[in-house]
Parts: structure tokens; sequence; C-alpha cells
């Protein structure tokens, strides 16, 4: 109770001084000193501190189990364990909306600290702009989403959390794909800044960025934690499904990578102005609209968790007014300030990262048409289709090739030209490794379909490149190449776990066996386990493989108190080599389970190769400067 | 032509690697399910789900495909039955073909833009 209430007043107190800010910063702008006002900087850290405390008395309100509080009382249980007690605070729309509000204010006020060596007058905008998506912020929740309605008679219990979510992967996914898409609120509001202030330039690219690393790094170890929780609570061994709440996060994910390489070009040549601008803003709707889009409930997905048609046009209208605004600031104010129109060269960095910013742009639109379509014709026309898997593949696959090839090449040219002559022997000689790799493989696994093979083959050319560059290389950029590194490994192994996987469904009653390829699989009995919010019955499962080698997997039933809910757990044994999947289910009336039993090869290597990517981007936060 | 003469090779020289029918069968059956939506489910695929319509949906494709329908006409079958929603794989008609064309003639609107960069050599 005490909790909530600290909880609620200290976040209209964060509001009162996230409307201070604006006052006092614009004062500031207007007087001639070269410095912000030390008043700024403690308005804003007072403003991210009242909404953390705010955040905190959430959380205390989940972990006493304040069954007053309204958004408690929907989310939680007193049997829950405590961490999904704590986690159950972002599992749900109102909790999940503050801690957007937490990150933007925490993320705004470190930027005025780090900014120092920027001009005052940009940094006092960027804080301004930032502003405005705050206030919008804090009364989107205090009008349409308060973490804090009370309510009389206190209940005894609460609803508790959706089973799925009590996860831990799942409880640590939203926090940190916030941070990346939050991140973004600082890109925009910091281009916009600086396309009034005439500040786009080398120096400006070069301390936003910190930024855009950081929002990138932040939303792919997100997009991998959620993928993660899909393949063993979600999935039967999948591990994307193409599902619109993914796609939305993937979309800002193509921006940003896409920025991330065009800041290169606009630090190093100074071109690419517009451009960058462009992605910036782009960036960051598409995180809002993601936003929107998830929580309007217009998606049909496992994801929706709350649909009221009042909070979806509020983010509407909303977003439509910060779409408004940017585009009138960019088209007021931006003047290209590129010296001079240079011809770009065929062969050269900048022409590749063209060629790449090209590649993810169409991934993009392949992913937001996709996504988007079947919502608009079912408005304008009533027709109902679905758009899955088949349509993305066909759009995205044949294009992966030519945007591989391209990444292994790009690397090695150098800025403005490279001479043919000068290509070196070794990337021809990286091609003939790649040629002679790809076909020792594919005679070995059989016909793949001509697509896959040579998309096996331009993978294993950056596999290869990217191997050559880390020991050959003499200006090295550990940060790129650990990254494409990682790329092709993570395109590698989903390829190989598509192609190579294989499979059995079967009903099957206790005592019973069947065999698979050269094991067999033995279901010996079960048991019944009584846990604190479950109950569960376990599958013992003996593998016996053509050596006599056994293995025990236990995939588990829950069954949830609160709400009741049966989910099944796979048992999963891990090895560097392939994943073993074991999932029962129960069947309606009957005594036999459905099992399946999965084998799934180079499945943990498709989490190591994200992981080496985000390890090239963090690299990249402390690499000086961009090669030569 | 080094790659598509080596491209020859491979289609040539492979062998094949033979799948036992049943499993065969399995893996048709599974690929089918896949790209089957799941109707009372939030967004899963009727390979995803356990509810009953989704067992039901894979006992009618089970009994479609021996009757000896191959894949393309069971889609047929469960598009007629349930309408085009179930199909994960839109088809290409009047009302899908913005889908579909759009992306491609971004990519060549892009292109454009990128190849004018290379051609403008001064203003």
């Amino acid at each position: 109770m005490l909790a909530h209430q600290i909880g609620y007043y200290s976040l209209i107190l964060g509001f009162f001084f996230s409307i201070l800010i604006i006052p006092v910063s614009i004062k500031n702008f207007s007087n001639k000193n070269k410095v912000i006002n030390n008043k700024v900087f403690s308005i804003s850290f007072f403003q991210f501190f009242f909404v953390l405390v705010s955040f905190s008395g959430l959380i205390l309100s989940f972990v006493n189990s304040d069954f007053g509080n309204e958004t408690v009382f929907n989310n939680s249980h007193t049997t829950k364990p405590l961490l999904y007690k704590i986690s159950g605070t972002w599992g749900n729309h109102e909790g999940s909306l503050l801690l957007w509000l937490l990150v933007l204010t925490l993320f705004i006020f470190i930027f005025l600290i780090k900014s120092n060596s920027q001009p005052k007058k940009y940094r006092i905008l960027t804080l301004l702009f930032q502003q405005v998506i705050i206030i919008g912020f804090f009364l989107f929740l205090l009008k349409t989403s308060n973490p804090f309605n009370y309510f009389f008679p206190v209940p005894k219990e609460g609803l508790g959390l959706n089973p799925i979510l009590q996860d831990p992967a799942l409880a640590i996914h939203p926090p940190i794909l916030y941070l990346g898409y939050v991140g973004s609120s600082i890109i925009f509001s910091s281009s916009l800044a600086a396309v009034v202030e005439k500040h786009i330039s080398n120096v400006w690219a070069k301390h936003i960025k910190f930024w855009i690393f950081v929002s990138w790094i932040f939303l792919t170890f997100g997009i991998m934690l959620g993928s993660i929780w899909a393949y063993y609570e979600l999935g039967w061994g999948g591990f994307w499904f193409w599902d619109p709440v993914e796609n939305v996060s993937l979309m800002p994910w193509f921006c940003l990578t896409a920025l991330l390489h065009c800041i290169l070009v606009l630090e190093k040549k100074s071109m690419l102005s517009s451009w960058t601008i462009i992605l910036s803003i782009a960036t960051f709707m598409l995180s809002m609209s993601g936003t929107f889009l998830v929580r309007s409930g217009i998606l049909n997905s496992v994801h929706t968790f709350a649909n009221d048609p009042e909070r979806g046009i509020f983010i509407l209208i909303f977003l439509f007014i910060l779409i408004l605004f940017s585009l009138v600031i960019f088209f007021v104010f931006h003047k290209e300030n590129d010296q001079k129109i240079v011809k770009i060269n065929w062969l050269s960095k900048e022409a590749s990262i063209l060629f790449n910013n090209w590649f993810l742009m169409y991934f993009l639109s392949v992913v937001l048409i996709g996504t988007v379509y079947p919502i608009f014709l079912e408005v304008l026309s009533s027709k109902k289709i679905s758009v899955g898997p088949p349509f993305y593949y066909k759009l995205i696959i044949p294009f992966l090739i030519p945007f591989l090839f391209f990444m292994s090449i790009g690397p090695n040219l150098n800025w403005i030209k490279s001479e043919i002559k000068k290509i070196k022997i070794q990337i021809v000689l990286s091609f003939a490794v790649s040629l002679l790799i790809s076909f020792v493989i594919l005679n070995q696994i059989g016909f793949v379909g001509l697509i896959n093979s040579i998309l096996i083959l331009v993978t294993f050319y950056l596999f290869f490149i990217t191997i050559k560059d880390f020991f050959l290389k003499k200006f090295k950029n550990y940060s790129q190449i650990f990254s494409h590194f990682g790329f092709s490994l993570l395109i590698l192994s989903i390829l190989f776990n598509s192609i190579l996987s294989s499979e059995k469904i079967i009903n099957l009653k206790v005592g019973e066996e069947f065999s698979f390829r050269e094991e067999t699989i033995i279901f010996e009995s079960i048991e019944s386990i009584k846990n604190k919010n479950y109950k569960s019955i376990v599958g013992n499962f003996k593998i016996k493989d053509k050596q006599n080698n056994f293995l025990q997997l236990k995939p588990e039933l829950r069954i949830y108190n609160q709400p009741v809910m049966i989910t099944s757990e796979a048992d999963i044994k891990t090895t560097l080599y392939y994943d073993k999947f074991l999932v029962m289910n129960l069947v309606k009336d009957y005594e036999y389970f459905n099992v399946r039993y999965q084998v799934k090869p180079f499945m943990i290597w498709i989490w190591i190769s994200t992981v080496i990517l985000v390890i090239g981007g963090f690299l990249s936060l402390f690499q000086r400067s961009y090669e030569k | 032509m080094k790659l598509s003469s080596f491209l020859l090779i491979i289609l040539i020289t492979f062998n094949f690697t033979n799948l036992n029918s049943e499993e065969n069968n399995d893996k048709i059956k599974n690929k089918i399910s896949k790209n089957i939506r799941c109707l009372i489910c939030q967004g899963q695929s009727v390979y995803d789900s356990q509810s009953d319509f989704a067992v039901s949906i894979k006992l009618i494709i089970d009994k479609k495909l021996n009757e000896g329908l191959n894949e393309n006409e069971i889609y047929d079958f469960l598009k007629k039955q349930y309408g085009e929603w179930i199909s994960y794989d839109p088809e290409f008609n009047k009302k899908t073909f913005i889908l579909w064309i759009l992306p491609i003639l971004l990519f060549v609107i892009g292109g454009a833009i990128i190849l004018r960069k290379f051609i403008v050599q001064k203003l």
C-alpha cells in the first residue's frame, strides 16, 4: 500500500519535472553561456529519479503482492516465485510502458552528461525533443494506462501471470529490447536537433555513433533472447515464426543496422547526410509503431496481451504528431550540406555500404509490407489473408545471396576507390576454398536446391574472408570482422539446421517405444510432482543409440494453478553438434501422449553466432576511430 | 562462368540421399502443416498447435496424402474448405499482387537512386 502510493505520487512528481525542464532549458538555450546550466542537469536527474522511484514502487507492490493495485491484481499471484513476481512488473501493458518511460528518462540524462564536447544549443535542443516524447509517454501512462489504479476492497488473491511468460529468458527479454528501442529515441531527437542547428557533420557522426551502437547491441540481444525463449517454450523446435510481433522488432533492427553502416560514411566522407537523418527518424518511428501495433491489439499474435481501442488511438495520434513534427523539421531546416556532390566509384567502401543499405531497406520493406498488408486488406475489402514464412522465404532468401557477397567484398575495399588489379589474391583464394568446401558438404548431404546451394557457397565465402581478414589484414577493424563473421556463422547454422533437422511425431503410451533413424526412444514411466504454483507430470524417456549409449530426457507437462493453464516444457539435450529435443503433449480423452522427438543440428551455434555478432558491436565502443 | 560450370557439376554429381517412404511422408506432412494456419489459435500454425482444430486438420492432411493428393492439391483443398486465410502462402491474384510486387518495385527504385550516385559527376 505504501509502496503503491509512493510509486503513484513519484510518477506525478516526475511528470511535473519533465514539464519544468522545458522553460528552464529554453531560457538556457537563448542566453550567452557556453555551457548548460546545472539546473537543467538536476531537473533532468530528478525526472529520472522520480520515475525510478515510481518504478521501484510498482516492483515492490508486485513483490508484496499488493492486490489493491489493479496492475498487480491482474498479473500476479501469491504463489508465484519471486523472480516472476518481479518480472511480472513489465510483463503487462502498464508496467512495460512505465519501463519505457524509465529508460527514456535515464537515457536523456546520460546523453546530457556524455555530450560535453558538443555545442550547447544542439544538446539543449536534443533534450527538448526528447522531452516531447517523454511528456507524450507520461500523458499516455497517466491518462490511459495508469499502473497505479487502486481499488477497494482489496482482493485476497491475484489473477496470475500467463504461465508461458514465467521464464528466465522472458524475464529479461523486454527490458533489454526496450533499451534498444528507447536508444533509438535519442538518435531521433539528436538528429532532429542536429538538423536544426546545422550540426550534421562528421563530428556529430562520431558522437552519435555511440548511441547507434548501444541501441543496436541491445536490440540484437533482445531479439535473440526472445527467440531463445520461443525455441524452448513456445515452439516445437522452431525459433522464428515470422509472427507479426517478431517482425515488428525486426523492422527497427534492419533500419538501425543500415544506419550503423551509413553513419560510417558520414563520419569518414561527410556524405549521405540526408539519408542518415531519414534512417534516424525511421528507426524510432518503427520502434514506436511497433509498440502501437503490439499494444493496440490489431495484430493476431501470441504476444498480444492487452487490447484497448483507446490506447491504440492515443499511440496512433502521438505517432502521427511525431512523424509530422519530424518531417516539418526535416524539410524546413535541412539543407544538403554535402560539400559537393561527388561521384561514387563502383569499387569503393562507400559503394558497398550503399549496397548494404539498399538490401537492408529491401528486407525492411518485405517485412513491413508483409506485416501490414493483411491488416489494410481486411479493413478495405474485408478479405482475410495470412502472410507467413513461405512469403518471407520467397522474397528474402534469393536476395541474401548478393547481400552476403557484398558483405564479404565490401570491407576489403578502400574508401573512394580501389583498383581491380590491387584486389588481393587472397580474396580470390577464399572464394576457391569456399567453392571446394561447399562442394564437399553438398556432396555429403545431397541436393538441397539451387538457391540453397548458392547461398551455402556465398555464406562460406563470407566466413572465410572474415577469417582471412582476422589474420592477414593490416588495418584490423575487429568490430567489423567479428560482426561479419558472426553473421556468416548465423546464416550457416540456420541453413544447416533447417536442412538437416529431422523429427518424428508419434502417439505413445507409457511403456511403449519407437525407433527413429538409428535410435530407439523408450517411454519408461511418468511421475507427478507438486510445485508451488503448478503441478507437473514428468515423462521419463530413454534414448538408446546404435552403440547402446543411453540418454535420459524428461519432458514435462505443467498444470498451472493461476491462471489455470497447461503448458508443455520440452527437455533439450544440447551439445555442440546438435540439440535433441523431446516434448510431449496431452491428447484429450486418450491415455496416450503425443510425443515429438527432434534432432536439430548446430542449434546452439545460432545463439553463439548471434552473441559473436553482438560482441562485434560491443567492440566498436572501444575502437578509437574507424580505420585509417 | 566458373560459377555456372561448378553448379552444373553439382547438379550432375549429386548422389541423392534416399529417405524411406514413411519418413518422406512425415516430412511432407510436417511441411504442409507448417504452412497452414490454426484458425482458432493466436498466430500459430497447425504444426505448432495441439488444439482440436489443429489435430483434425492434421488428420485431414494425412487422409488426403493417402488418397494420393500432392502438396499443392492439399493447399487448394484446404483453402476451398476454410478460405484463403488458412494458408500462410498468399496467392498471387488481384487482391494480393501489391503485396508481392511492391517490395520488388521498391528494390528497383532504390537501385535506380543508387545508380544515379555513380553516374552523377558534378552539378
